[in-house]
């Protein structure tokens, strides 16, 4: 199968920062490629809203903020404290090379102790975020007219393509979901289709808040969320989770409609497109939380994609899977709009 | 210089598997020097000065970098492995490699924080839970692609950033082979041999061999060695400070160096107003422990590019003090070749 659309797609959005609540470049860059299908507008949290036809038609929703860092202090030397924007694991942090967005973007690197030098300190421990800094290479002078406390810190990675279908790169979490709407629209082009509403959220990382305020101003009575999900690997059950290469992972939980759900499942079903049902007890942890509860309530499905090593710079994906949750979505739009007319 | 620097750390070389990195050091100095390659691997390059040496003077740094060997695959295609050389856990977690001749593209993978109970957060992975992903879905197709005994090397990614800072992989030790190149492509005083010497990292091996072959009166070590001046680390635990030119030692943890040598070496500094510090702790070890006990022993001194974290994809280091250890290194065996 050729993935290049949707490759072109995650590529492009990948080479992009923002980290929640300054999600800026990557905001703007899916704001033009979202221009493309339907007028976009920017809410007050910084969500990008895109809307095509009026009245009650789909939600789909993926969030663009990726995980980060966010500087604390400036400190003798160049070195810049830091803090977690989202949740940043700090076992992959040590020794990370980093992009500071000041003034201008400037390149850094995450200081690691050298074995030598740590104290009394178990060596299979990971630091303390209080321990680690950023080395800018510059004075303390030359930093603080560059960097200032609150600025945002990316980890860097590049995008590397790895055996056939497969994609290593930072923030695959969530521009791979982004990417499948993207992916979707495109597939959809040309069709008539019902209203939609399209939200590449802010801050969910953070918990959330963007989706929950950028939902209020809906007027669909359905949504489906797009996010990443656990892909198998040592360590991540076969039993529990997805494996990459399944395709779309429709989720199933209490707090997702049961109904839509099942349609999903049966749409891919009868258009041959890979798909698997992924459980969750309660809550999903995704921005499906926020949209179930907007105003009055909407109706809400998930569909994931199975990624491996989330919350590092290299997040493995399968492209087959992008194109998995766009033919799936845009199929569901199509019969949903069959229903409408 | 910084060009040379720049190809020589892009290029693969864990011990044993200097190939790239002797090849293209030969381009470099063919024409300039008389060399053989021994049967290790080293390349021994014999330099004739403007004039004979009194002494004979062995300059040696080494060619190898710290990396990984692929030791097999397991049935979901994930590639197994085993460090070469001392590399950290905590440093290349996450982090991307290249593997073998078709440097096939790999990540280091890890349980997502998110499934991790929450007391055992910062808990680095044993060796045994590590692995490779190169994407393939199978045994077989990483097979296709991989094989037991291919060499891993971090991902080249070549910064200039800051104050006259660079970033790469594997400057420990091609830092020191860029020096060497320098002087063996320059007029030099005094006859003078020189070692490009193969694993380091596993013991100092191929300096034992090659230091028996030189025959030297003197040798100096050409290295690169911990600079922990990074924040939150004060006087001598920085160990050495960068900008502040070759740290010169006195002791590690492989070498009782020779004190008049060490003295001369910053006296020497001193004199020719060339930037130079001493390395305060002793710690870590390098080829002049197998060179100082070669044949009936032998008078060395090293002489170190502050590098800060050492033996990670991304080790850090001022341009400026390359060139300070250059010219130290060769004031020093302009002095060792007629005392």
């Amino acid at each position: 199968m050729d993935f290049t659309q949707v490759k072109a797609l995650l590529e492009n959005l990948c080479s992009k920062g923002g980290v929640s609540g300054c999600e800026n470049d990557a905001a703007d860059e899916a704001a033009k490629l979202l221009g493309e299908f339907m007028p976009v507008t920017r809410d007050a949290l910084g969500n990008v809203i895109g809307k095509k036809g009026t009245g009650d038609g789909i939600i789909l929703d993926a969030h663009i903020d990726r995980i980060g860092l966010v500087v604390t202090a400036v400190k003798e030397g160049g070195f810049l404290k830091v803090a977690k924007a989202g949740g940043s694991d700090i076992r992959v942090l040590t020794g990370a090379k980093v992009t500071v967005h000041g003034k201008e973007d400037i390149f850094g690197i995450i200081t690691s102790t050298p074995p030598h030098l740590a104290k009394d300190k178990d060596d299979k421990k990971a630091p303390s975020f209080d321990e680690i800094s950023i080395d800018t290479g510059l004075s303390r002078e030359e930093a603080e007219k560059l960097v200032s406390p609150g600025d945002r810190v990316t980890v860097r990675g590049s995008f590397l393509n790895l055996i056939g279908s497969r994609i290593a790169s930072p923030c695959v979490d969530d521009r791979a979901g982004v990417a499948a709407i993207l992916r979707c629209l495109q597939l959809l082009e040309g069709k008539e289709t019902c209203p939609l509403e399209v939200m590449f959220s802010a801050q969910e990382e953070t918990g959330g808040s963007g989706a929950m305020t950028g939902a209020f101003n809906f007027e669909s009575g359905r949504a489906i969320g797009v996010d990443v999900t656990f892909a198998t690997a040592p360590g991540v059950s076969e039993e529990k989770y997805g494996s990459l290469g399944d395709g779309a992972l429709v989720g199933y939980a209490p707090s997702l409609d049961y109904e839509m759900s099942g349609e999903l499942m049966s749409i891919a079903e009868s258009k041959g497109i890979k798909a698997k049902p992924e459980v969750m007890g309660g809550r999903t942890g995704t921005n499906c939380d926020e949209i179930q509860t907007a105003r009055g309530g909407i109706k809400t499905a998930l569909l994931s994609i199975p990624i491996r090593n989330m919350h590092t710079c290299v997040e493995v994906c399968d492209l087959a899977d992008i194109e998995a949750v766009a033919s799936l979505m845009a199929e569901y739009v199509i019969e949903r709009s069959k229903e409408n007319a | 210089m910084l060009e040379m620097i720049k190809t020589l750390c892009s290029l693969s070389g864990i011990s044993g598997r200097e190939d790239e990195v002797r090849k293209y050091i030969i381009s470099k100095i063919e024409g300039f020097c008389e060399y053989k390659i021994d049967n290790l691997g080293n390349i021994i390059a014999y330099k004739k000065g403007k004039n004979p040496a009194k002494n004979k003077v062995l300059i040696d740094a080494h060619m190898d970098e710290v990396g990984f060997i692929v030791t097999g695959v397991d049935r979901s295609g994930l590639v197994k492995f085993a460090n070469v050389g001392g590399v950290d856990t905590k440093v290349f977690l996450g982090r991307s490699v290249t593997i073998g001749k078709n440097r096939i593209l790999g990540v280091f993978g890890i349980k997502p924080i998110h499934l991790i109970d929450k007391d055992k957060e910062d808990v680095i992975p044993s060796s045994d839970e590590l692995y490779i992903d190169i994407g393939a879905s199978s045994r077989k197709e990483a097979l296709e692609a991989v094989s037991p005994g291919d060499d891993i090397c971090f991902e080249k990614d070549f910064i200039e950033f800051g104050d006259g800072f660079i970033c790469s992989k594997a400057i420990d030790d091609r830092a020191g082979c860029a020096i060497m190149i320098d002087l063996i492509r320059s007029e030099l005083e005094y006859d003078c041999v020189f070692s490009f010497s193969v694993q380091e990292e596993i013991g100092t091996r191929g300096a034992a061999a090659s230091a028996f072959t030189a025959a030297p009166d003197y040798a100096i070590v050409v290295e690169t060695t911990t600079a922990a001046d990074i924040c939150g680390t004060q006087d001598e635990d920085r160990v050495c400070v960068c900008g502040e030119g070759g740290a010169v030692s006195f002791m590690d943890r492989s070498t009782v160096y020779n004190p008049d040598l060490y003295r001369r070496a910053l006296e020497i500094a001193r004199e020719k107003g060339i930037k130079a510090q001493t390395k305060t702790r002793v710690a870590g070890g390098n080829d002049a422990g197998a060179i100082h006990k070669s044949r009936g022993g032998v008078k060395v001194v090293t002489v170190s590019v502050p590098t800060r974290y050492l033996h990670s994809p991304g080790c850090v280091c001022k341009y400026e003090d390359i060139i300070s250890s250059r010219e130290l290194i060769k004031a020093l065996a302009e002095d060792m070749a007629q005392c």
